[in-house]
Order: C-alpha cells, then structure tokens, then sequence
C-alpha cells in the first residue's frame, strides 16, 4: 500500500493522458493500440448497445397494446427519448427549422459518442488495470483501455473533421456551390474580396479547431483537477504514515471531499461538452446556409435604422 | 443510494490506483503523431460504424416512434378540441332551445291568463246581464203581482162597501146587525176569493 502511496506522488497527469502497453507500439514508435483506441471502441460498442435498447423500448408497440402502445416502456429508454426530443425540438429545430430531420441522425450521433467517452473517462478503467497488472506482478492490462478519449487532441481533432465535413457539404447542399463561394466573399464588393476570403475561409477553418480545443480543453482540465486533489490526499496519507505528522489528516480529508465534488462536476461536464459540441455543429450548419439571410435581415434592420 | 455507492466505489477504486501508470509508455497532454494518429483514425472509423448503425437501426425507428407519438397526440389534441366544440355547440343549442321553450311558455301562459281574464270577464258580463234581466223580470212580476191584488182589495173593499151600504139601506141596523153584516161580507169576500 506503502508502495502504491509513494508512487502516486508521482506527477497527476500521468493518471490522465493516453498510455500504451508494451504490445502496442511498432518498432518505428507508432502506437497501434493505446488506453485511448480502447475506449473509443468500447464508447462505441456502448453507444450502440444503449441506443439499440432504447429503440427497443421507444418503438411504438403493436396495435393490441391500444393507446399503451406509443408509450416508452422503460425509464432509462424515457431518460434517452427526453434527451433526444431535447435536443431535436429546443436546440436544432429553432436553428435548423425545415432541414431539422435531416441532420438529427448526424448529430444525436455526435452526442452520444462523445458523451459516452467523456463518461467512460470518468470510470477509472486504466488504473484498475494498473492495479491489476501490479497485484499480478505482470504488464499486460495497462493501456488497453481507460483515460479519457475526449481529452486526446487527435481524437477531438477527427470529431472535429466529421463536424466541418458536414457543416460545409450541408453549406453546399443548401446554398449551391456558387452560393457557397459567394458566402466566402461576405457579401462585401469586389475591391474587399483579397481580404474577406481569406478572412472567411479562415473562420470556416477555425471552427472545428475551436471545437476540437474546447472539447479537448475542458475534458483535461476538470480530469487533471481530480487527479491533482487525488493526489493530495495520499500526500496526505503518506505524510501520517512518514514524518509530516498531523498535518497529513486535513490535508486529506479536504482533499478528498473536494475531489468528490469535482467528480460530480466533471459528471455534469461530461453532459455539457458533449452538448456543447453538438449544439456548436448545429450552430455552423445553420449559420453557413443561413448567411445570406443574414445580411438580408441585416441590411433591411440598416434601412429600418437608417430611415 | 446506488448512485452514491457506485460514486464511492469509483472513489475507492481512483484512490486506491492512484499509482501512476509508469508501466509502458505513455503520452504527454499533448501527444505526438505517432502517438496520436492510430486513435484519430479509430475516432473516425469507429464513429462511421457508430454513425452507420445508429442511422438504420436506431434512428429510423425512434424518429418514426416519436412522429408517431407526436401525430396521435395532436390528432387525440385536435378531437379533444373538436368534441369540445361540439360539446360547447351542443350546450349552446341546448341552451337556446331551453330558453326558447321558457319564452315560449311564458308566452302560453301569458296568452292563458289574458284569454281566462277575457273569458272571467266575458262571463261575469253575462251572468251580470243575466241576472240583471232576472231581476227585472222580477221586480216586473212582483209589480204586476201586486198591482193585480190592489185592484182585487179595491174591488172587494168596493164590493164590500156597496153590500154595507145597501144593506144599511134597507133596514135599521143594531150593533149586532152591523156586526152580523161586516161578518157576512167577510165570508163573502173569502168565498168570492176562493
């Protein structure tokens, strides 16, 4: 236990970035297994798995049940309908309005995924396998899964790609190409154009970074904070067991209460990110194909103003 | 309860693995290519599996659950409203046909009374005239009647007067002839009425 003690005062990060087992790595250094592949795969399966339940138990029942039939017939399955309803009337149909059917699959799918990985980043999977591998006294476990796939910059980096791939076909689909083009141009005359296109071109650029460095920021963060007071408290622990005296007891104790309610934060962090970063998407769809409409409601609120 | 349990077990489990992971090799924050590039394909692959899946097995059939749900609650919303509406047309014909029924029997009942006091007032007027009529036809007998029996006590007191008188004209009379005399004129007078 000693052992395990002194070991975590050990920098905290190291509990929550990406590892690799021994197995995983190519002789050139190329990871083709880390923690992070894991439990990309496993919020996959998860993903899959839940959903697939919860259609399940939301599909309507046959015509024998009579009016029983259009009701949800288990409480996580009603849990999963409410968050759908949610985000497809109150977030994506003000801003989407007619085209709200078409983008739902995309981005029901975008929230799960990454709500189902913030979550498994929350379930200390990696370091049970650690635990494990240490009371077996071998290495086998350790990376196969674990940590927190959001809080990899490359993996928000792909979310992030998906994201702009959609939002710029849907800017295509609905504006023409030509229309597209023109959307770079911001409606500016034709003397402004060396500067607005690339200035537009670079915010269609920049909003999936933006995405990818939010998800990828606030997952971090709120993880790194928990391992840090973790960290804390078996300084603590270890200062009762070695020469620190007393002093180890506050330590811990406050330690630990605050780690516990920043892990029922990063719960409701998990929720938000992954809400942020669907409703975000939803955001650029909505405002790459509505932009002329835009500046016509502008340029008509100028004349209003102007008059 | 069973949150709170699961959120100590968590708990207990961080805790007690908070040894750092120093066993195979692992990534800064930030990490490299090499690091990073298989889980940034994984993250494309394994989300277009997700995607694909979802998208014919799950979403078809929640977006047609809940469209369904959404149509047979509007369609059960708008026959409530049309029931209502019925009901309210209803209320509002009942209720007009319930205040017409009330005028139109205030009227009948009206109509009754003016034509039983046209009726009353007819009848007291005949029976008025009627017994007007009665009376006269009365008073008229009675007159008649007693007109008929003052001429007959004339007639006798003149009868009887001349019989006294011829009588005195004969002879003397005594007091008991003159009594004798009123008495005989009185039986007279009677048999004469008989």
């Amino acid at each position: 236990m000693l052992d395990l003690l002194m070991l975590a005062a050990d920098n905290p990060v190291d509990h929550v970035v990406n590892h690799a087992p021994e197995w995983g790595k190519t002789a050139g250094g190329l990871w083709w297994w880390s923690a992070h592949v894991g439990t990309l795969i496993l919020a996959g399966l998860l993903t899959v798995i839940t959903m697939l339940f919860a259609a399940s138990k939301i599909r309507t029942g046959p015509e024998s049940q009579g009016a029983a039939r259009y009701t949800t017939r288990n409480p996580f399955a009603h849990m999963i309908e409410v968050i759908l309803l949610y985000l497809r009337e109150t977030t994506a149909r003000p801003l989407l309005h007619g085209r709200t059917d078409t983008f739902m699959p995309f981005l029901w799918t975008v929230f799960f995924f990454i709500l189902f990985n913030n979550l498994l980043g929350l379930v200390p999977i990696m370091d049970t396998f650690h635990l494990v591998d240490k009371i077996i006294g071998q290495d086998v476990l350790t990376g196969l899964a674990g940590s927190t796939a959001t809080q990899n910059l490359f993996v928000t980096a792909a979310l992030s790609i998906i994201a702009a791939i959609v939002i710029n076909i849907a800017g295509v689909r609905e504006l023409g190409v030509g229309g597209y083009l023109k959307h770079l141009t911001a409606g500016t005359p034709v003397y402004l154009w060396p500067l607005m296109i690339p200035i537009e071109v670079m915010g269609t650029l920049i909003k999936p970074v933006a995405l990818a460095l939010r998800l990828f920021a606030n997952m971090t963060a709120g993880h790194i904070l928990v391992a840090v007071l973790f960290s804390f408290a078996v300084k603590g622990v270890g200062m009762l067991a070695g020469d620190g005296g007393l002093l180890g007891a506050p330590i811990s104790v406050v330690s630990i209460i605050a780690a516990v309610a920043i892990y029922f934060l990063e719960i409701f962090v998990a929720f938000l990110q992954a809400f942020v970063f669907m409703f975000l998407t939803t955001v650029f769809i909505s405002q790459l194909a509505h932009h002329d409409e835009h500046e016509h409601h502008d340029e008509h609120g100028h004349e209003h103003a102007h008059a | 309860m069973k949150k709170f349990a699961f959120a100590l077990a968590s708990l207990s489990l961080s805790s007690a693995a908070l040894a750092a992971p120093e066993s195979g090799e692992k990534a800064g924050v930030l990490p490299t290519m090499l690091q990073g590039l298989v889980p940034m394909i994984v993250s494309l692959v394994v989300f277009g599996l997700v995607f694909a899946v979802l998208a014919v097995k799950v979403w078809p059939v929640i977006v047609k659950a809940l469209n369904e749900r959404e149509s047979k609650i509007r369609s059960e919303i708008e026959s409530a409203e049309m029931a209502r509406q019925q009901a309210k047309a209803a209320l509002d014909q009942y209720e007009r046909a319930l205040a017409e029924a009330r005028a139109e029997a205030q009227r009948e009942l009206e109509k009754a009374k003016s034509l039983q006091a046209a009726q009353l007032a007819e009848l007291k007027a005949k029976n008025d005239v009627a017994i007007a009529m009665e009376r006269d036809k009365a008073m008229r007998e009675i007159d008649a009647s007693k007109k008929l029996a003052i001429q007959e006590i004339y007639a006798q007191g003149a009868a009887l007067s001349t019989a006294v008188a011829g009588r005195i004209l004969q002879r003397e009379l005594n007091p008991a002839d003159y009594q004798r005399l009123v008495d005989e004129a009185v039986a007279g007078l009677g048999a004469s009425k008989n």
